[in-house]
């Protein structure tokens, strides 16, 4: 139960953590792609907790309501439009606030970014909190669950958020150009696995056609191993994808990697060269 | 000879839905156990998975091999699509209780 309690809580805690370990990396960053008036304070994160724990809670009680709309697949179908939001707003991020649309408002541009980092971490936050708030709920009916299960969760927590401030310093000990691009090619790579993951839930749901398997690398990396739970929760690693989720999942990276983040971020030279 | 074959063309598509409809498979989750834990299927096929949580506590359905996850609150069911699979064995567990909520769906 312990265990149990352990990798149940690490694995949800672990996407979130990474997921906000980059984005705020990528705050430090984007004063210096948006130039100097763009000032992007890093306590969004707070609100963004705040208000994904209070989502997930949310979420974990309307979920048994939900799981009943369209014929049994509501949640495949709602998981799949919090996906597409988050889709929708780390595009923003990556083409819309360092376009030259907002140039000369960098205040609007600061607060565009801060909205839309603190609701795609919302949004992850409630799709991983609601599910250890589903399973705290079931496993605690019983009283001899108490202990190890919270105790797990303590532990497993503090696993998760402990890899995500690894990543997070990992990140920003980088010289500036490779931490940059470090954080724009990770964000890439979350658009890809939001993307992936509409494709398995409206397959799930039989609302896509089936689409035969592209590959098989379970026997390099298992789906249930260390490295590959790792990869999942980091890029959504899938040992058999189907075809059709790895072509979405390309498409996204690509959507992220053709915007002016992305190009600022890889052919950016050290110092601030005017106003960007 | 006109209305006889127009006959025979509604009857062939009647008989085609008939065979298009998707086979359906009930899985029970009981005491935190999957009932039946082996799961026979047809190969080449989409199957439309049944799950009805007996508990009254939710669990969560997941397979690495089948790419499916789902939670099934308590005492509620849902539904899962899976296939069409090539032959072979596909393990699943319940997140939840992993030791005990074991099962492999088996095509053939």
């Amino acid at each position: 139960m312990f265990l149990d309690a352990v990798i149940l809580f690490l694995q949800e805690i672990l996407e979130a953590s990474l997921l906000i370990s980059v984005l705020l990396a990528l705050t430090e960053h984007f004063h210096r792609i948006s130039g100097r008036d763009f000032r992007l304070p890093t306590y969004w994160v707070f609100y963004a907790v705040l208000f994904g724990a209070i989502g997930a809670w949310g979420y974990a009680v309307a979920m048994p309501t939900i799981s009943e709309w369209f014929d049994y697949v509501g949640l495949e179908v709602v998981n799949s439009l919090l996906n597409l939001l988050s889709l929708l707003l780390l595009l923003v991020l990556a083409t819309i606030v360092p376009s030259s649309l907002l140039q000369d408002k960098p205040q609007l541009r600061s607060r565009i970014a801060a909205l839309s980092m603190v609701i795609i971490v919302l949004l992850a936050l409630m799709r991983e909190g609601s599910e250890i708030i589903l399973y705290l709920n079931g496993v605690m009916s019983q009283a001899e669950n108490t202990i190890p299960v919270l105790s797990g969760g303590v532990i497993g927590t503090g696993i998760g958020i402990s890899s995500g401030i690894f990543l997070y310093y990992s990140l920003i000990s980088l010289k500036q150009r490779w931490s940059m691009r470090a954080c724009v090619l990770l964000l890439a790579l979350f658009a890809g696995n939001m993307a992936s993951q509409v494709v398995t839930f409206l397959s799930q749901a039989d609302w896509l056609p089936y689409s035969a398997e592209a590959w098989n690398s379970s026997a390099l990396i298992p789906e249930g191993s260390l490295p590959g739970r790792l990869l999942y929760a980091l890029v959504g690693y899938e040992a058999t994808p189907s075809i059709l989720q790895v072509t979405c999942y390309g498409l996204a990276v690509m959507a992220i990697l053709i915007g002016p983040l992305f190009r600022r971020a890889w052919w950016q030279k050290d110092r601030l060269q005017g106003s960007v | 000879m006109r209305k006889n074959s127009i006959l025979l063309l509604a009857s062939c598509m009647l008989v085609g839905s008939v065979q298009a409809a998707t086979p359906e498979v009930e899985i029970v989750i009981k005491d935190h156990l999957f009932f039946p834990s082996v799961v026979e299927v047809p190969a080449g096929q989409k199957i439309r998975l049944r799950i009805i949580n007996q508990d009254p506590t939710p669990e969560e359905f997941e397979s690495y091999e089948l790419n499916r996850e789902k939670v099934i609150a308590g005492n509620k069911e849902t539904v899962v699509f899976i296939g069409p699979l090539t032959p072979g064995e596909y393990p699943f567990f319940g997140e939840f209780n992993p030791r005990t909520a074991q099962g492999k769906v088996v095509a053939q």
